[in-house]
């Protein structure tokens, strides 16, 4: 007993009050966010899930008033409350809308972390839970196996066999659904440069970066952390993979699951610690790295280290685009529009830097989508944990996407599977793409026309 | 996964009879769940309702109020939810009947210039959805983005651009409308604009949901004029931005909008969302807006820049282009939500002055500022002397609440007191209904309610809004405490 109110003690951060009403945990959600919210509705129709029911507690402004109404006592932290709190889908278009900045998604998952310290997991839910985020995805050796587990089920022909004798039929509709637009699993950087320290720059070296590999993005897309290398290096950067790096914790935090994440948030800082800029090809990692101020707001020492590294962060988009990039002289003659993943959008802010790339390349026609900004529904892993709303969320976004479009290209890997599934249950034509591969694709064929980087950099 | 405990509860039989006529998918009444409506976008009062149900079709709309009536169980109707008078707060445990699933655009006849929408569709997909064809919706008030136009014939919302245009009143061709007994009954002018017979469509818009419930609503399109241009000044001096505003007007120009910010509602658009890079030492800004037909525009704006420079104007400059002029009407039009980045509560006024009388009765504001010991902050559309004083307080402040609702109602005085009015545009609602007294003697109250009481007679819908309640008013403040859940 005696023995775990020290620990307890010792854990708790320097200068956070441990309760607050019916806030039972430390770090609970933050009074000085909703003060911020004046109640004014601007949010409303930003927000995917009020759209879709129309009702005030699944709304921006309706959550906050939730969220503020159990700290004045008048709610407690229970089931009624967990479920605004968790359809929500933390795309923070809100954070757009809102006049007063109100940093939504951020009291969101501190009321997330809240509810899942009053009502833990249980059953089925827990035990899955569990094994994604605290089996699996901190862990990169347990990751690349779960990898070469999907990759031999693809090329043993088991793949083939399933899908074949119908018994995805037994599986639920969303999981179906996923199984049918797995990208094929190729090998991983993590494998690929597992010993090498730094990547060389093409021709001659101006700046170094390193790059955060990702976990989902590693496994089902390494063509996507290859096309972001070899970008990277054909635009003169030596680019490293540092060792430690781990999951981002995006997940985690999403979950509720603050204290996962915020170990992983510190061997990350640590991981990177060398690395004047990190660039990143997953919006969601991106968006959660830049954030991790916000999550050690209690704790003063890791706040500050968390400051230094989210300064380090840049999406790849916008690192090519500020930093200057070779333009593609190969064609890539196709229609594209393009998606904005919600963390790159509304969470960095990045909206024009992608588009300026595509419209880069010759012979791409690009058309801009309507609504190009709302989320589609993957959110994490929102797909999987409110499969209803999420496929209702992505039937809006499918019939906002053009319909003579041959590819659709976004930064995001969960967009990438939410979007390829979207394109397979409506019928629409497009394949999706990460921004990036267009530039590389394009990069390549300049290479094999001989009309390669050097060319290119003596015109400079 | 949740309904297992849901249904474990006993239900009122009025909850169940409600869920019948809806659905079960169409109706809240866990307290978690209508927590979220015990309120609008006036925060200050808070009551919690009974229900709110979410009809798909005005015959759902009918057989819910058919429902209450016969019970006399109160309810009103509730649009987004924006409005900043309280008019849909659930001060007597009201079923909400809200219609944001009624919120399609259901026709639109560009011969005739008209459109017909459901009352939740949003005011600015109107213009969204008709812009292609080179039209548009009038009306535009600031929260557009999310506003219904329901909730906009409810309230007669005005916008910063009814100055030329009008407000919604003059826009609405037909209605829709469930009575109080749940009668459904159409009204049109046909597109006539002076129909023979008392003026209904007048009558019911801007009755604040007093009289009937609108499900369906004919409105006026207009073509988008030809040209536009925005000019922006910024004033040392409130006194000359005030006479700037006078002396444009004076000059035969009317514009399309002619909005002013001063110091303090300055601060709090360059912290919001939308900063342009108003300087921070000047003490009123000016957004005016011309728009018609090309020829003559460019004359009207030298005409402006003109009168700017004569009232000693410190920068005064043109739109270059439609992204400026977009930056700068959304730094404006998020400005009340903007203050939450300089207060954590405010209460927004919204009187009528004569624009000859601007000057002194900001001077009349700073004091009543200093008095109360609390920051205001003046938005205005100045053109048509709608003053907009945003009291800025801190609820988790004891006693602030209240000073502020007393600082509210002595601008409201003020503006009264120099000629105006007490409401220009957001309604009376909870907010201003004691000082209706202000600007109407009791016999012509009593002759607005008994226009109240023809529609409406035993005032289930939308009771103790509007008109001010003569020996109950104390009451009614202390049932607003009660029914705030506090526990």
């Amino acid at each position: 007993m005696s023995v775990k109110e020290e620990e307890l003690t010792n854990n708790s951060p320097p200068c956070a009050s441990n309760s607050l009403s019916n806030y039972l945990w430390d770090d609970h959600p933050d009074e000085n966010k909703w003060a911020d919210c004046v109640h004014c509705g601007m949010c409303l129709e930003s927000c995917p899930t009020y759209l879709e029911t129309g009702q005030e507690q699944h709304s921006p402004r309706g959550r906050v008033h939730l969220i503020k109404s159990v700290a004045e006592g008048k709610l407690e932290v229970n089931e009624q409350f967990m479920d605004p709190v968790f359809q929500c889908l933390d795309c923070r278009a809100c954070t757009t809308a809102c006049p007063a900045d109100v940093d939504v998604g951020g009291l969101i998952e501190e009321a997330r972390g809240q509810v899942r310290q009053a009502m833990p997991l249980t059953g089925l839910k827990g035990v899955v839970s569990s094994f994604f985020l605290k089996g699996l995805f901190p862990h990169p050796t347990r990751l690349q196996a779960a990898g070469g587990l999907l990759k031999f089920y693809q090329k043993s022909g088991l793949q083939k066999a399933v899908r074949s004798t119908g018994a995805l039929r037994i599986m639920p509709d969303h999981l179906a659904d996923m199984e049918a637009i797995m990208p094929e699993i190729k090998q991983s950087v993590h494998k690929k440069y597992k010993n090498v320290d730094v990547i060389p720059a093409k021709g001659s070296s101006k700046a170094q970066v390193a790059m955060l590999k990702g976990c989902i993005m590693d496994v089902m897309f390494s063509d996507i952390n290859e096309s972001t290398i070899n970008v990277l290096t054909y635009n003169g950067n030596d680019v490293t993979l540092p060792k430690n790096q781990t999951c981002c914790g995006a997940l985690h935090i999403h979950a509720g699951d603050r204290e996962t994440g915020k170990k992983l948030a510190k061997q990350n800082i640590e991981a990177f610690q060398d690395a004047d800029k990190v660039v990143v090809n997953a919006a969601g990692c991106g968006c959660a790295l830049k954030e991790y101020p916000e999550l050690f707001r209690n704790d003063p020492e890791w706040h500050e280290k968390a400051e230094v590294f989210s300064e380090k962060i840049e999406d790849i988009s916008k690192y090519l685009y500020d930093t200057g990039y070779i333009k593609p002289q190969s064609s890539i003659n196709k229609t594209i529009t393009y998606h904005d993943a919600c963390h790159l959008a509304h969470g960095q802010g990045v909206r024009h830097e992608p588009r300026q790339l595509i419209n880069d390349i010759p012979g791409v026609n690009y058309i801009e989508q309507p609504n190009a900004d709302t989320c589609c529904g993957s959110a994490g892993i929102y797909n999987i944990t409110n499969p209803e709303m999420a496929s209702a969320v992505l039937e809006r976004k499918m019939e906002n996407v053009p319909e003579d479009v041959e590819m659709i290209s976004m930064g995001n890997p969960g967009c990438m599977l939410q979007m390829a599934m979207g394109v397979q249950k409506y019928g629409r034509g497009g394949k999706v793409v990460h921004t990036v591969q267009l530039l590389d694709w394009a990069y390549q064929e300049d290479e094999k026309k001989g009309l390669g980087n050097k060319a290119a950099s003596v015109k400079e | 996964m949740l309904l297992s405990k849901k249904k474990k509860q006993k239900l009122d039989p009025d909850i169940l009879a409600l869920t019948e006529i809806v659905g079960a998918k169409s109706i809240l009444h866990y307290k978690e769940d209508l927590l979220s409506y015990d309120c609008d976008g006036f925060t200050i009062h808070k009551a919690m309702p009974k229900a709110v149900i979410f009809p798909k079709n005005t015959e759902e709309v009918a057989a819910a109020v058919k429902y209450c009536a016969d019970r006399s169980i109160p309810f009103l109707a509730r649009g987004a939810g924006t409005g900043l008078s309280g008019g849909a707060i659930p001060l007597n445990n009201e079923v909400i009947i809200s219609l944001v699933k009624m919120k399609h655009l259901l026709e639109v006849d560009y011969e005739n210039r008209q459109a017909v929408v459901q009352p939740g569709f949003v005011n600015l997909k109107l213009t969204n959805s008709i812009s292609h064809k080179g039209y548009y919706y009038a009306p535009d008030p600031s929260s557009q983005y999310v506003c219904t136009i329901g909730g906009n014939v409810a309230e007669n919302a005005g916008g910063a651009h009814c100055l030329k245009y009008g407000v919604t009143t003059n826009h609405i061709l037909g209605l829709e409308v469930v009575l109080p007994d749940g009668e459904i009954i159409e009204i049109s002018n046909n597109g006539v604009l002076d129909m023979p017979g008392y003026d209904l469509l007048g009558i019911l818009t801007g009755s604040e949901g007093t009289l009937g419930i609108v499900t369906k609503i004919i409105v006026r399109i207009l073509k988008n004029p030809e040209a536009k241009k925005t000019v922006l000044a910024y004033f040392d001096n409130v006194e000359d931005g005030s006479h700037a505003v006078s002396d444009i007007i004076s000059a035969g120009i009317i514009p399309a909008a002619l909005e002013m910010m001063d110091q303090t509602a300055i601060e709090g658009v360059e912290k919001g969302a939308f900063p342009v890079g108003h300087p921070d030492d000047i003490e009123a800004l000016l957004l005016i807006e011309v728009d018609g037909i090309a020829e003559g525009i460019e004359e009207q704006i030298e005409q402006i820049l003109t009168v700017c420079r004569n009232r000693n104007v410190r920068e005064v400059k043109v739109a270059r282009d439609e992204e400026e002029r977009g930056r700068w009407w959304a730094n404006r039009k998020t400005g009340f939500g903007a203050m939450g980045a300089i207060s954590p509560d405010y209460l927004v006024q919204d009187g009528v002055i004569p624009r000859s009388k601007l000057p002194e009765v900001l001077e009349r504001i700073r004091s009543i500022s200093d008095e109360y010991g609390l920051r205001i902050a003046n938005i205005f559309h100045a053109g048509d002397g709608n003053l907009h004083p945003l009291i800025l307080f801190d609820s988790r402040i004891e006693g602030e609440t209240g000073k502020a609702l007393k600082a509210g109602t002595a601008c409201l005085k003020a503006c009264a007191d120099a000629g105006g009015s007490i409401t220009g545009e957001h309604g009376v609602g909870i907010e201003k209904k004691e000082e209706m007294r202000f600007i109407f003697s009791d016999e012509e109250i009593d002759a607005q309610t008994a226009i109240r009481d023809v529609f409406n007679p035993n005032n289930l819908l939308n009771q103790g809004k509007l008109f001010p309640t003569p020996s109950r008013c104390m009451d009614i403040k202390k049932v607003i405490k009660e029914t705030a859940i506090t526990k």
